[in-house]
């Protein structure tokens, strides 16, 4: 079983290569067809004149024809080169390693927490369909998805940070005055957890759990719909009147049963709502001051800094493919079915 | 949380100066092309330059003084009868950030890579007509001389701009390459500097920890700046910044929304620094190359048909000095610049000027503004196009991204839009030599001008104090008469800060000096 899970997480990145190839391509077509230029806008200094953007043109590379720009930049991106941001002076690798883990580390810790809730709300609407529980859960996941992410975020800073004061300073990854844990992982909360030190765990911690809400909130309604839905399905499924018949307890048949076999559709929605995340939730970063690649992105395309947005766009992919394949790997581990094929 | 690693350190929170900001810094060596404002403000504070601006009051408050020059690096400097040659005298106990101590041989390297490297130094500096090596001259360790073809007025204002920094020569020259002579990568992301502050840590796009620098002698006085400690976070979110300054929990803001000041004001913890940019003007330019605004009467029309007043009140909350509603017809009062232009709101004679230049039923016509100032333009837009709309001219408003906006700004293919515009040396005539001659990007509405050109090469070489002035009012006066774009105002430099904290000086790269500021 094990190598046939290899050999088709294998098949599954090689086939992605030309896909990731199109993306690269895409994106770098449609920054330079984009109106709004770099090098302009780069040299904004007092006393820029014709010279010196010509000059900042020619050192960015953006003077030569757009093929023969694109084929350096393949050769660049094969051998892990991703470029400099004229945003933060840095190259893009390093911009990237930073701030990718902050990013995923929120992104976990959020849709862990949807998930905490998402599925017993779920589990719950769909074994009461049409009472209170099930509206309430309704009305819950459609308040979450229809207020935006910068409104309740804002609002969770304002209630939590400036009216109670129980929230620290909502800006970035650790308070300010503290020290940041050494850089093994770059997740925070693992880094603190290696090192033993708690109360800088804690603190990590508590700088997170209003961003990963704010974000939760926002996913609760995909993944609790989907649990109820599957949920319905499979409990109206001859199976579980079987179990019924057989005297099963009641508990037994929902968690080792039902949900077992519903948790199929919701592990593909969970994939797509991971993938979705990582890219949107740039008003989150924005909104909590999170170093993360999103608004690192924004920041970059409203500038129009080319390699830093080529580069994200390119991650996202790569990671939307990484998360697709996982989702197979796991497919494969909650149905046995899927893995014959 | 905060709670934990405060009371232990409550004496050095108070010596630490918590900056919030939108921006990032993007470099540490300003002169390279690209460099944020942010990146200006923190290259002052970092590096030392031969000059410094001194301050003045401006009501209750600071702002630079462009009329008194100091000392920074330099201990004295003297000027040739002809003004030609300036002779700078360095501080003997100046040393950089690694102890080694400053030196004519450093200065001259410094000034050599401003004038030779591929730097935005290079065009700045040839302002002040600082254009060759060769007029660099070391006299001795502790002298140097600057050799002027012509008695260019700006020779030494332009020794004090973000530009102009001192650096460690020998530091610098050890990771110079072949192919980068004057190490500007290396500059890029390390610093070879002697100013107030040293960096403790720099991470592009989240926070940069300064440490204030011992043995710093540039201060005015040779005194030690107040905050030993400076931390300047990236904040993104203006509502954040506000909520962190009202908290308490950070000590100084500088572009909060405008929405957010009146409820700062009434803050028991923070309070608003108002400062008029007395170096900038926010305007709106026609492009005078452009039909119809190519056209005299049809831009004296437009500037007749502006709803000033309201304009000033919807679009800056009358937080400003206003730029129009000059009492005086033809000839100015004075020579300073900027200064109120005679234009007030006339619908029945704006009319009569547009059926004078040949439109008596108007015309269409585009106003665009940039994202970055929405919050500004874009009240100040509707009402531009409700009262053209009276005469006649239909406007279409046009919102643009900003490199967007920038690039049409520069090729120049917009035909009437807003922008704002400061400049580093506020002086009457550079003011018209940088924003109404020759074809460069800061020339908004293109103005071509035999006359403007020649008046200000003239006042640029003029050594007589009343002949400069009686060109500058002729230049003011040939403004006025050609109206190639309309001055609106100078919008208030909105600083915010604890209560607690004083002294903060409004200076021409707009931008917190954490020097002057001190907690009280």
């Amino acid at each position: 079983m094990l190598a046939g899970i290899l050999r088709r997480v294998g098949r599954r990145l090689l086939a992605s290569i030309p896909a990731l190839f199109g993306v690269v391509v895409v994106t770098f077509v449609l920054m330079r067809v984009l109106p709004g230029d770099p090098a302009v806008f780069f040299s904004s200094g007092p006393s820029a004149g014709k010279e010196e953007i010509e000059e900042l043109r020619r050192s960015m590379g953006l003077d030569r024809p757009i093929p023969v720009q694109l084929v350096r930049y393949l050769g660049e991106v094969a051998t892990g080169n991703l470029g400099r941001s004229m945003t933060t002076g840095q190259p893009v690798v390093v911009d990237m390693t930073r701030r990718l883990p902050a990013s995923l580390e929120l992104t976990c810790t959020a849709l862990f927490i949807a998930l905490l809730f998402s599925i017993p709300l779920g589990v719950a609407a769909a074994l009461r369909p049409g009472t209170a529980i099930d509206h309430i859960v309704r009305m819950l996941c459609t308040l979450g998805v229809c207020v935006p992410t910068f409104v309740s975020g804002l609002l969770l800073i304002y209630a939590f940070y400036y009216l109670l004061g129980w929230a620290p300073d909502p800006t970035g990854r650790i308070d300010i005055f503290a020290s940041a844990p050494p850089d093994i992982t770059g997740f925070f909360l693992i880094d603190f957890a290696l090192k033993g030190d708690w109360e800088g765990w804690w603190a990590a911690f508590s700088q997170l759990l209003l961003p990963a809400c704010t974000m939760a909130l926002f996913v609760l309604a995909p993944l609790a719909r989907m649990t109820r839905a599957s949920m319905l399905a499979v409990l109206g499924s001859d199976f579980i009147r079987t179990a019924h018949a057989m005297g099963l307890s009641r508990l037994r048949i929902i968690v080792a049963y039902a949900l077992r076999n519903a948790l199929l559709p919701v592990l593909t929605i969970t994939g797509i709502v991971f993938s979705t995340m990582l890219g949107a939730n740039v008003l989150v970063e924005k909104v909590f001051s999170w170093p993360g690649v999103a608004s690192y992105a924004l920041d970059a395309l409203l500038a129009s800094d080319y390699a830093p947005v080529q580069a994200f766009v390119l991650l996202m992919a790569m990671i939307f493919v990484m998360v697709n394949v996982t989702i197979d790997v796991l497919y494969g581990i909650a149905d046995p079915r899927v893995s014959v094929a | 949380m905060a709670g934990g690693a405060w009371p232990a350190s409550a004496q050095s929170r108070a010596e630490t100066l918590r900056y919030v900001t939108g921006a990032t810094i993007n470099t540490l060596d300003t002169t390279m092309p690209g460099a944020t404002r942010e990146a200006f403000g923190l290259s002052m504070n970092v590096y030392d330059r031969l000059f410094s601006f001194g301050r003045k009051k401006v009501g209750d408050n600071w702002a630079f003084d462009p009329d008194t020059i100091r000392g920074e690096l330099a201990k004295s400097y003297s000027i040739s009868p002809d003004s030609k040659v300036i002779t700078i005298t360095l501080r003997p106990d100046a040393t950089w950030h690694d102890g080694t101590p400053v030196t004519a041989e450093d200065v001259k390297w410094s000034l050599d890579r401003h004038v030779t490297a591929k730097s935005l130094a290079a065009p700045q500096f040839t302002t002040g007509s600082l254009t060759n090596a060769s007029q660099f001259k070391i006299v001795d360790p502790q002298t140097v001389t600057v050799t002027l073809d012509k008695p260019d007025r700006l020779a030494l204002a332009n020794l004090c701009v973000c530009y102009a920094i001192m650096i460690n020569s020998k530091l610098a020259k050890k990771h110079a390459t072949a192919d980068d002579p004057w190490a500007m990568e290396w500059m890029k992301t390390n610093t070879a500097a002697s100013g107030a502050y040293i960096i403790d840590s720099h991470k592009p796009g989240e926070s940069t920890v300064l440490r204030r620098n011992e043995k710093w002698v540039g201060g005015a006085g040779g005194a030690l700046p107040s905050f030993k400690r400076i931390i300047i976070q990236t904040v993104p979110e203006p509502a954040t910044r506000a909520n962190l300054i009202e908290r308490g929990d950070a000590d100084l803001a500088i572009d909060l929304a405008a929405s957010d000041l009146p409820t700062i004001e009434k803050s028991a913890k923070s309070k608003v620094v108002s400062i008029p940019q007395t170096n900038g003007f926010t305007h709106i330019s026609m492009n005078t190359q452009m039909a119809p605004f190519d056209n005299l009467k049809v831009r004296q029309a437009v500037a007749m048909a502006l709803p000033y007043e309201d304009m000033f009140k919807a679009a800056i909350f009358s937080r400003g000095t206003k730029l129009y509603g000059g009492t005086w017809a033809t000839v100015p009062p004075d020579a300073s610049f900027p200064q109120a232009i005679p234009n007030k709101t006339d619908l029945a004679k704006a009319k009569a000027l547009l059926a004078e230049a040949g439109h008596p039923n108007g015309f269409s016509t585009t106003f665009a503004f940039t994202a970055g100032q929405t919050a500004t333009a874009e009240p100040m837009a509707a009402l531009v196009k409700e009262s053209l709309g009276k005469i006649g001219i239909q406007v279409e408003i046009q919102k643009k991204p900003d490199a967007e906006f920038n690039t049409l700004e520069s090729e120049k293919k917009m035909p009437l839009f807003t922008d704002g515009a400061t400049a580093w040396l506020p002086y009457t005539y550079y003011f018209f030599y940088l924003y109404f001659t020759r074809d460069q990007r800061w020339n908004f509405a293109s103005f071509k001008s035999k006359k403007m050109e020649d008046l200000t090469l003239d006042a640029r070489y003029q050594t007589d104090k009343a002949k400069y002035e009686e060109g500058c009012k002729q230049m003011i006066e040939l403004f006025n008469a050609e109206t190639p774009l309309i001055m609106l105002w100078q919008p208030n430099h909105d600083a915010v800060m604890a209560k607690s904290v004083d002294g903060y000086t409004y200076q021409f790269y707009r931008q917190a000096d954490f020097r002057d500021l001190k907690r009280v």
